[in-house]
């Protein structure tokens, strides 16, 4: 211990509490406005004066039950001994809801320092918080704090050191009239004092609990959570109850709790008539019941035009800089007569590979630029409101749209996304579908295959293929719901936090982190497939083969490539891509630019090259769409089946995913490949 | 009354509550306990509304609208 502390951040979801952490560790944490976004603990460290803190960030709760994922999470660990000082954050704008939280972490009997964020917000609503009184009658340290701008963030640490030690409350100044007849004085002692039944009750356990686990500091807490018939406390704390618990106190200790809480609001509190917030101004159209739904297509359709336009524009740069490498670094290697092999590794496997997928950062970084707008003003929430019905046909709840814009970006934190969901098997339904919305990994290939092929219609060819993914996950899970034979309750419970101007710093954060995965997968990943697949398709049996068609990649290609003719993709090359493709869905290019020997397959003269080879084996717009399509189904990368693996904990059920995404990609490839035949196309 | 029959922009009294445990006891969690006021800001055809509790908005869905007993509030004046 020493001079070691440890410090718990707590508070409701969307509360600033990940800022605030942020704000002390310098960790560049995602935070976004909408709750769950935080769905594990995160260590950060820091030192304030002579001590060695070590802070966590919890996910946000509302209270400390377990009845979702992210209770469970935070509830175990600030339960435990791990903690020293629990930090509660709240949000000052909404301090009715946030102090019931607040009065459950004093009940568990650890140090407790309340920080009052969004003070800022208080005080344009024209609202004041009194800020002697609160502290007064909640018997715990109350500073104001702005996550925001850093502000009070030192007299809150200084708070923290000073109240580690502290479990005795101060003085609590309450004015109760009611008269109790209850035989403790605990008006003094606690907070939170119940209506005498249920301090009677309490002071049984508490007796009770005193005899069989004379070590325990927190009798009171366990106590109460016996009456509210709290099935994990039970089983930790095992005691007979039998004849003092008739029934579940659950439901009135909460309103007691929120009794007490008017009463402190009544007094802290002034001007609470507020100014009609400029939220429920916004929500009057985003939400409203006939526009909300076109206003959300419009939304996503502007993220997407932005992605494809102004994307593609600055990519055109990027693609003239990759010829301009790629030339010169040959002119350099043949100079310094370095051997056919080697220029083949560096220029054909590394710089083709590796830098056909870097020119596609302009893209990621507006599709990402335009998630966290959507993210962080606090819209993403309205989405799954808007989206409830056409949801609850599917049997799943509004809430589960969010995991699947998110996976519009990248499928595995919208997998991650999908834990805010109650029900487990929504979660796996939701998993399931997920992979379907095309994630920003997949836009490479649409990207190379439209353009080389379609034209000027390459912008329709891509952006159908996010329609088409959309309407894939819809159907899976349509189909899922038919065959479900429980009936299914739309039980859609979901915040909706007030609007705000996304903040600078966090956008920064959000696609900085994004740009930075893309850039380390692109050296990692992608990298290491691009030397791999040159690797395998420069050596055969007889060693180093200058025909391709006689490597080992051909080899294996050639015999899966009978699967793929009715889909029209009876190519081998891309047989070999697309398995390549599941290390990352980008090698689906790199792959393409070794296997076809394009350098420069994502500039316009390799787009060229690349369309008059495969037309010259017979492979046109047609096939094009069908590979775009294959490409958009198939098993997803390997860091989502990790990810999927993790959430559903089960090596099986991830598997058994994976086939039904093959299956679906070729049963869909097939349709459009016969169809299309068929029209003539 | 219940609370899915509400009027946009009204405010009612909750009543009493009859959907599962855990539903339940995170509402009241939320502040939806006996007796508070619940304003209804917005509400789409199926059943989906938007509701304002202690200072804070919520979507609810459908089958919580239903279940959810309420009367109206008096003292709510123009």
């Amino acid at each position: 211990m020493g001079n070691r502390i440890r410090v718990g951040f707590m508070g409701n979801p969307n509360c600033g509490k990940t800022t605030l952490f942020n704000a002390y560790t310098g960790a560049n944490l995602k935070v976004a406005n909408w709750p769950g976004v935080t769905v594990e603990k995160v260590e950060g460290s820091m030192k304030f004066q002579d001590y060695d803190l070590s802070l966590v960030d919890l996910p946000g709760t509302y209270s400390l039950t377990s009845y979702t994922m992210e209770e469970v999470v935070a509830r175990q660990y600030v339960q435990s001994d791990e903690v020293d000082v629990i930090i509660d954050v709240a949000d000052a704008s909404a301090l009715e809801r946030n102090l019931y939280l607040t009065l459950q972490l004093i009940e568990l009997g650890k140090p407790v320092v309340l920080a009052l964020n969004m003070m800022d917000i208080v005080e344009k609503r024209g609202m004041e918080i009194d800020l002697h009184r609160l502290p007064e009658m909640l018997g715990i340290p109350v500073i104001p704090v702005s996550a925001r701008k850093k502000k009070g963030l030192d007299i809150l640490m200084h708070a923290v050191i000073h109240h580690r030690d502290f479990m005795e409350h101060q003085p609590l100044i309450h004015h109760h009239d009611t008269q109790t007849e209850h035989q403790h004085q605990h008006h003094k002692e606690f907070v939170m004092v119940y209506s005498d039944e249920i301090e009677d009750k309490i002071d049984l356990l508490k007796e009770r609990l005193r005899q069989k686990y004379p070590d325990l500091k927190k009798y009171r807490y366990v106590a109460i959570k016996y009456l509210e018939d709290d099935e994990e406390i039970k089983k930790q704390y095992p005691i007979e109850t039998s004849d003092i618990l008739k029934k579940s106190y659950e439901t009135q200790i909460i309103n007691e709790k929120y009794d007490f809480i008017e009463e402190v609001i009544q007094e802290t509190l002034v001007n609470k008539a507020q100014k009609a917030a400029s939220t429920d101004k916004i929500d009057r159209w985003l939400t409203d019941r006939f526009w909300g739904l076109p206003i959300f297509l419009l939304i996503m359709a502007l993220v997407f035009v932005l992605t494809f336009t102004v994307g593609d524009w600055l990519k055109g740069y990027m693609g003239i800089f990759l010829d301009f490498i790629s030339t010169g670094m040959t002119g350099l290697l043949t100079a310094a007569d370095a051997s056919p092999w080697l220029i083949s590794l560096i220029v054909d496997g590394i710089i083709a590979g590796v830098g056909g997928i870097l020119t596609f950062l302009p893209n990621i970084f507006i599709l990402f630029l335009a998630l966290a707008f959507l993210e962080d003003s606090g819209y993403m929430a309205r989405a799954a409101y808007v989206m409830d019905s056409l949801m609850g046909r599917l049997g799943l709840s509004g809430r589960a749209f969010i995991p699947m814009v998110l996976g519009f970006g990248c499928t595995v934190p919208a997998v991650m996304a999908s834990r805010a969901l109650e029900d487990k098997k929504d979660r796996l339904r939701t998993m399931l579908v997920t992979p379907f919305m095309s994630c920003s990994a997949r836009l490479p290939v649409y990207v190379l295959f439209s353009q080389a092929f379609f034209g000027k219609y390459a912008a329709a060819a891509a952006f159908s293929m996010y329609v088409l993914g959309m309407a894939a996950a819809i159907i899976a899970a349509y189909i899922m719901h038919l065959m479900d034979k429980r009936k299914a309750e739309n039980n859609l419970l979901i915040e909706l936090p007030e609007y705000k101007a996304p903040g600078a710093q966090t956008v920064w954060i959000y696609v900085w982190e994004k740009v930075k995965d893309y850039l380390t997968k692109a050296g990692t990943t992608i990298f290491i497939a691009s030397v791999l697949m040159w690797f395998v398709l420069n050596f055969g049996p007889s060693g180093y083969v200058s025909d391709i068609s006689q490597s080992f990649g051909a080899a294996v290609g050639k015999v899966i490539v009978p699967v793929f003719k009715p889909l029209g993709l009876g190519y081998w090359q891309l047989v070999v891509a697309l398995i390549a493709g599941i290390s990352a869905k980008e090698v689906v290019v790199s792959s393409c630019s070794v296997l076809f020997g394009i350098g420069n397959i994502t500039a316009a003269s390799g787009m060229t090259a690349l369309a008059a080879q495969l037309s010259d084996a017979g492979f046109g717009p047609l096939n094009a769409y069908c590979m775009m399509t294959f490409s958009l189904l198939y098993i997803p990368c390997i860091a989502t089946l990790a990810t999927v693996k993790r959430e559903s904990g089960s090596t099986r059920w991830m598997l058994g995913a994976a086939l039904f995404q093959l299956a679906v990609a070729w049963a869909v490839t097939f349709v459009i490949y016969q169809a299309g035949s068929l029209l003539g196309l | 009354m219940k609370l899915i029959e509400g009027e946009t922009g009204k405010s009612y009294l909750v009543e009493r509550m009859r959907l599962p445990v855990n539903i339940d006891r995170r509402l009241a969690a939320l502040g939806m306990t006996g007796d508070a006021k619940v304003s209804v800001l917005n509400k789409k055809k199926r059943g989906a509304l938007i509701i304002n509790v202690r200072g804070t908005r919520f979507a609810i869905g459908k089958h919580i609208a239903e279940n959810i007993e309420v009367r109206e509030d008096m003292s709510d004046g123009e």
